[in-house]
């Protein structure tokens, strides 16, 4: 009997390959967009972690202070005076290799006597070429691993064009580190290294260094404590995991929004995969009564239907699982750049195939293949051998079951809003939305009958008896059809809703830059803000002076942007010598500005943005307690300002302050302000000639950072437009399949339509519009679940991952899009079946019977 | 003369590269690069550093000099090498016997340097060594450092006297002594006040030692064979307050020894008739004495007499090998010097005194007991051995 199952089941794929072909493809495509976030994902994570563990090496603890770092001879006190060690003195900063395609590196410059303790690169017994007192004693001496001097085709004693922040100087490549294999290499692949002295010589930080390493003991706490006592204010002792945890945290909610996107992808192919499982039970009901009466025991079919559902899976994940990898490298490509726009310096070398994503993706494609076998197979159990041969009964009990579907819906949905309140984090919004959505799919028979059954007397009344079958066709095919439709519904719905997203937060950020650029022309240090912050390069003062004095400048903002250790990981810093005209530059959310800006100009309060105050729970009026080398100082908080920039979230306070803790006059950005007037290129031109020697310093009009800025939102966006293509992708198919494989099936009952004389063209017309049909009520249904959907996304996802609020905008373009992308894919979907019916002979069509 | 000579590059095949200058070194002291035995000469370590830079383009001593205290106190950065060297014996409460080593070495990576913005741009570096012996807990402790001579990490400087290497030092005013030490790392530490005893000694030929025959091969070297020392002693945890003397040797040279040296048996010992004996035998391949080796005795009231090769005897008595190195040391002597009538049995105070570092070698302290003149004598001191290998099969 067994083998009898097994050949029926195994003749029927056969017999129709293309819905197995689409159903593997379907898992497949859902597996691959899963594995692929997962692997871009971790190889960005992990080219962080790597970077960050070769340059902490076996450190617990550093002593930090703001981006500028610290005084040298902080060091020596430690050492020297209190005998604090282990630790080691670390200056590093990023250079480019203007002659190597602006490649760049990280220099890591450290003290080979005392950094044994910490990462030996430079000390202990390691196969290298390098002579240390070259190392020590020639000046411009740096090391590379192998694989990057190779990448650079360099040799040793090879000179190296370095530039950092913004001076060119000459180093040469004193010896090489690491061998050609091994995990090492990876590691340091992105580092230069040098004796410290050389590395404050190339960066430009003599007197500085930025950090001191320490390793403590595990129960170190008095030791943290001793060493707290020694350090002057506004620098501080953190855990040296805070640095790796900084970035995880930084970039965790952006990371967890590209997974959930990646399962709306998975979520669609586990629908089609239901679709494919449980139309192969309806198709074949009559050999399934046949298997049934000829002995079959009802355990016997489930393990068929099972086990072809474990096949199709394993099948599925195996072609996702190859495509995965594929599609992970162009979408690590573009997690990297987004990465790079919006957080940190990262280069990633290359994705790293990790076992754990594999097993992932794979263990999803088989599971959700095997969960949607499973309510068509105890559908298949539970029918009589007899009843299973008749359709009408499956129909009816379809029809009997729709008010069930509707109540699990609803408390789908209710559950998933409960999600959504505030009270919940980010994964349960996450959550919520998956409910809704799957509630919503729940919903979809249900409201396909009802429009239906609403449709029928309009279509009777405007095509005849034949508009009223085409409609009434909607309800007596539930069985085969409201899959499709929820699928279709679905991904359409996610279209829907991330268009609304992108384009309520595009328009807010429009709005935005619109008002927050006021002034002419902007000078600053490097183009993207977390090099701005983290860098610890200012302008030079003389340079901003001049500016100060330019002709045709009628007014200057300058800003100094700040990285501040504090210990729940790096606080951005904007201290602003703000021009009054300046003022309305900045949304306020919170306070009323003729109260903030008094406050604000002499340094008697703050401003925060509003991602910070979100991730941090303030509000105008609480008090913000800000490190700075004074110590820290708590200052009220004036209001929140808007700011799109970037999710991390600043504090700004008038330059007043800064001058009076800080103290070194520095500045990192500057906007000018032009004399009514003055062409602002012949502004722009003296501005550059002043900036000559400072190569890192752009110049840009307000005009040209609005565009830049655009461009940048767009390129983040990027990889949600690409996720959200792929679900629509791979719900097309599911729609392709689906509703091909039902018009097929119609077969008997289009015959007979034929034989009572339907022309061949009229045929054409009831495929074409009953697939048309349903795909209308798939982007009909769509439509109020788009919206849904983006609501959810930027009230709840957006703002618990990011803390920006966003103005909703409906415009009526995405639904008539989704409504058209709906109708077409339907169809698209119904071509085919009906060319091949008008084809058909009546007489052979019916010869099945 | 101390195991600062471990430093010293003269190499028996000189001219070769940076690498051979190492080697050379594991050849002469015997040494082998601390934390990588089995890496070989292919490890880079700071150890390497010690090998200095080519002996071309620094300061010979040729001659004897005119010696400048304070200034000479400080560091010779002319010269290749160099070290402050200080041992002493002490006891503690009841007599509990200890002794202890601390040792600046100073190491010029180049003769060239080039000018640099960076202050911590180095052409010196610094290697210290810290060690105590408890004899009555069997325990000797020992420690080694390295630091750049810049930043304020270490150096040495002449007025006021200061040398340190991070938290270890040696300190003082203009005259030395007074000399204050003072180390420590976990449960050892010693802080110590040395006092004027005997006046500064010139060895060899007013203060110019030869070690070799070729010009050159020679170093400047002065004593303070005795300063009555006070202070503080920590073994194991347990802080002791200690009273003996100390002896400090100060050596400054580019290169000193000849090919063919593997390695020397060098004796500080203070007698308790009032008198300090120095005498080093410079071992050749063969086993046999070089002609170079030499000593001097200084009075009690501080008169010195030069010791040649030819006027005294050391005689090995006693073995001990190394359960980490496997090396084999000799381990008790006959010392004897016929023309003052000193016949001594010297004997380390703990078998295993040896230094494990980057640099290996055995820095002792020792008891002496015999007669002077046909009268009873003891006394303490220090006994410093290199260039012992491990036994030949």
């Amino acid at each position: 009997m067994r083998r009898t199952l097994l050949l029926a089941g195994l003749r029927d794929w056969l017999r129709h390959p293309w819905q197995t072909v689409l159903a593997v493809v379907g898992v497949g495509l859902g597996v691959a967009v899963v594995v692929a976030v997962d692997l871009a994902n971790g190889s960005a994570l992990r080219a962080f972690e790597l970077a960050t563990e070769a340059v902490t090496g076996r450190s617990t603890h550093a002593v930090v202070g703001d981006s500028t770092g610290l005084p040298e001879g902080l060091y020596r006190e430690l050492r020297v005076e209190h005998g604090v060690r282990p630790s080691a003195p670390v200056v590093e900063g990023l250079v480019e290799l203007p002659r190597h395609g602006r490649r760049r590196l990280r220099l890591l410059g450290l003290d080979p006597f005392a950094d044994g303790d910490f990462r030996g690169y430079l000390a202990g017994g390691r196969r290298s070429e390098v002579d240390l007192a070259d190392l020590l004693t020639r000046p411009g001496a740096v090391l590379l691993a192998r694989r990057t001097a190779a990448e650079l085709a360099v040799e040793p004693g090879d000179r190296l064009l370095v530039e950092a922040g913004g001076r060119r100087s000459e180093a040469w490549l004193a010896g090489l580190v690491g061998d050609d294999r091994g995990g090492e290499d990876a590691a340091l692949a992105d580092l230069m290294l040098a004796d410290l002295a050389t590395a404050q010589e190339l960066l430009g930080r003599l007197g500085r260094l930025s950090r001191i390493d320490l390793a403590l003991p595990e129960d170190g706490g008095e030791a943290v404590r001793r060493i707290e006592s020694l350090l002057p204010a506004g620098i501080s002792l953190l855990p040296a995991a805070a640095r790796g945890q900084g970035a995880a945290a930084m970039t965790h909610a952006f990371r967890l929004n590209l997974s959930a996107l990646s399962l709306l992808a998975l979520l669609c192919g586990a629908f089609l995969i239901y679709n494919t499982i449980s139309f192969g039970v309806v198709r074949r009901r009559r050999l399934l009564g046949s298997l049934r009466c000829l002995g079959a025991s009802r355990r016997q079919l489930v393990a068929l239907l099972v086990s072809e559902a474990a096949v199709i899976g394993a099948a599925g994940a195996l072609v996702g699982l190859a495509a995965g990898q594929a599609l992970g490298r162009q979408l690590l490509t573009l997690v990297t750049q987004t990465i790079n726009d919006l957080y940190f310096v990262l280069s990633v070398r290359g994705v790293e195939i990790s076992a754990a994503s594999l097993v992932k993706g794979a263990l999803l494609g088989v599971g959700a293949s095997l969960l949607a076998a499973l309510p068509p197979a105890a559908e298949a159990m539970a029918v009589a051998p007899r009843a299973a041969l008749g359709r009408s009964e499956l129909e009816s009990r379809l029809r009997r079951a729709l008010p069930w579907g509707m109540a699990v819906g609803l408390a789908l949905i209710a559950a998933g809003t409960l999600l959504l309140l505030p009270r919940w984090g980010l994964v349960a919004g996450f959550s919520g939305l998956f409910a809704v959505l799957v509630g919503a799919a729940c919903l979809t028979p249900a409201s396909a009958v009802g429009f239906g059954r609403l449709l029928a007397p309009v279509a009777g009344a405007a095509f005849g008896q034949l508009g009223r079958l085409t409609a009434r066709g909607i309800e007596a095919t539930l069985s085969r059809t409201a899959v499709a439709v929820a699928a279709l519904a679905m991904a359409v719905a996610v279209t829907v809703g991330v268009d609304l997203m992108i384009v309520s937060f595009r328009a807010t950020v429009v709005r935005w830059l619109e008002i927050s650029l006021p002034a002419d022309l902007y000078v600053s240090l490097y183009s993207t803000p977390g090099r701005r912050f983290s860098s610890p390069d200012s302008l030079p003062p003389e340079t901003v002076a001049a500016m100060r004095g330019l002709d045709g400048v009628d007014g200057i903002n300058t800003l100094r942007h700040l990285e501040l250790a504090t210990a729940d990981g790096p606080l951005r810093a904007l201290a602003i010598e703000l021009d009054p005209r300046s003022f309305d530059a900045f949304l306020l959310r919170q306070g009323r500005p003729e109260r903030v800006w008094p406050a604000f100009q002499q340094g008697r309060a703050v401003l925060v943005s509003e991602p910070l105050a979100y991730r941090r729970g303030l509000a105008a009026g609480d008090r913000f307690r800000l490190p700075t080398p004074a110590g820290e100082i708590e200052l009220p908080v004036a209001g929140v300002y808007a700011d799109y920039a970037s999710d991390q979230g600043a504090v700004m306070f008038g330059r007043a302050l800064y001058d009076r803790l800080w103290r070194d006059g520095a500045v990192t950005a500057v906007s000018l302000y032009a004399a009514p007037g003055q062409p602002l290129a012949a502004l722009g031109a003296s501005v550059r000639e002043l900036l000559v020697a400072v190569p890192r310093a752009e110049v840009r009009s307000s005009r040209q950072l609005r565009r830049e800025s655009l461009e940048v939102f767009d390129r983040t966006f990027l990889i949600t437009g690409v996720l959200r293509l792929l679900a629509l992708v791979v719900a097309g198919v599911g729609v392709l399949s689906a509703l091909m494989a039902v018009q097929l099936d119609r077969g008997k009952e289009l015959g007979v339509l034929r034989a009572l004389g339907l022309t061949p063209a009229q045929l054409w017309a009831v495929v074409t519009s009953q697939t048309a049909l349903l795909g209308l009520v798939a982007g009909l249904l769509a439509m109020p679940l788009g919206w849904a959907m983006a609501t959810i996304m930027i009230r709840v996802i957006n703002r618990r991952s990011f803390g920006w609020s966003v103005e909703m905008l409906a415009p009526g373009q995405p639904f008539l899009a989704a409504l058209a992308l709906a109708v077409g894919a339907a169809v698209a979907a119904g071509l085919y079946p009906a060319w091949k019916m008008a084809r058909t002979p009546p007489a052979e069509a019916l010869r099945e019977e | 003369m101390g195991a600062g000579r471990l430093l010293d590059a003269s190499s028996p095949r000189p001219g070769a590269a940076r690498l051979a200058v190492l080697v050379s070194l594991l050849a002469v002291a015997g040494c082998r690069p601390a934390a990588e035995p089995a890496a070989g000469s292919e490890a880079l370590s700071v150890v390497e550093l010690l090998g200095g830079a080519e002996a071309s383009g620094f300061a010979r001593a040729l001659e004897p000099r005119l010696f400048r205290f304070p200034a000479d106190h400080g560091a010779h950065p002319e010269f290749r090498t160099e070290w402050w060297y200080f041992t002493g014996n002490l006891a503690g409460p009841g007599g509990r016997r200890f002794g202890y080593q601390l040792t600046f070495f100073r190491s010029a990576l180049t003769a060239r340097p080039e000018p640099r913005a960076s202050r911590w741009a180095a052409d010196q570096v610094y290697m210290a060594h810290f060690a105590v012996v408890d004899v009555e807990a069997a325990r000797f402790a020992s420690f080694e450092r390295f630091a750049r001579g810049a930043a304020g990490l270490a150096g040495a400087d002449a007025g006021p006297f200061r040398v340190w290497l991070e938290d270890w030092s040696a300190t003082g005013g203009g005259e030395l002594p007074p000399i204050r030490l003072s180390a420590a790392d976990g449960g050892t530490a010693l802080d110590l006040e040395l006092a004027p005893g005997k006046p500064l000694v010139l060895q060899g030929e007013r203060g110019l030692s030869r070690k070799g025959r070729e010009p050159g091969n020679a170093s400047y070297y002065y004593s303070l064979t005795r300063m009555p020392t006070t202070g503080s002693l920590t073994s194991g945890g347990e802080t002791f307050t200690v009273t003996g003397a100390s002896w400090m040797d100060r050596e400054w040279s580019t290169s000193s020894l000849d090919a063919g040296v593997v390695g020397w048996d060098w004796f500080s010992l203070q007698l308790d008739d009032g008198r300090d004996l120095m005498v080093y035998r410079l071992r050749r391949a063969d086993g046999t004495s070089d002609p170079r080796s030499a000593g001097s005795l200084v009075g009690a009231a501080g008169g010195v007499s030069p010791l040649g090769a030819q006027e005294f005897e050391i005689e090995p008595d006693g073995l001990w090998r190394s359960p980490r190195t496997g090396r084999e040391y000799p381990s008790g002597w006959l010392l004897s010097v016929p023309s003052e009538g000193l016949e001594l049995t010297v004997s380390p105070l703990l078998a295993d005194q040896e230094i494990d570092h980057s640099v290996v070698y055995w820095e002792g302290a020792v008891r002496a007991a015999g007669t002077a003149g046909g009268r009873p004598v003891g006394g303490w001191g220090y006994v410093e051995l290199t260039g012992y290998g491990a036994r030949s099969p």
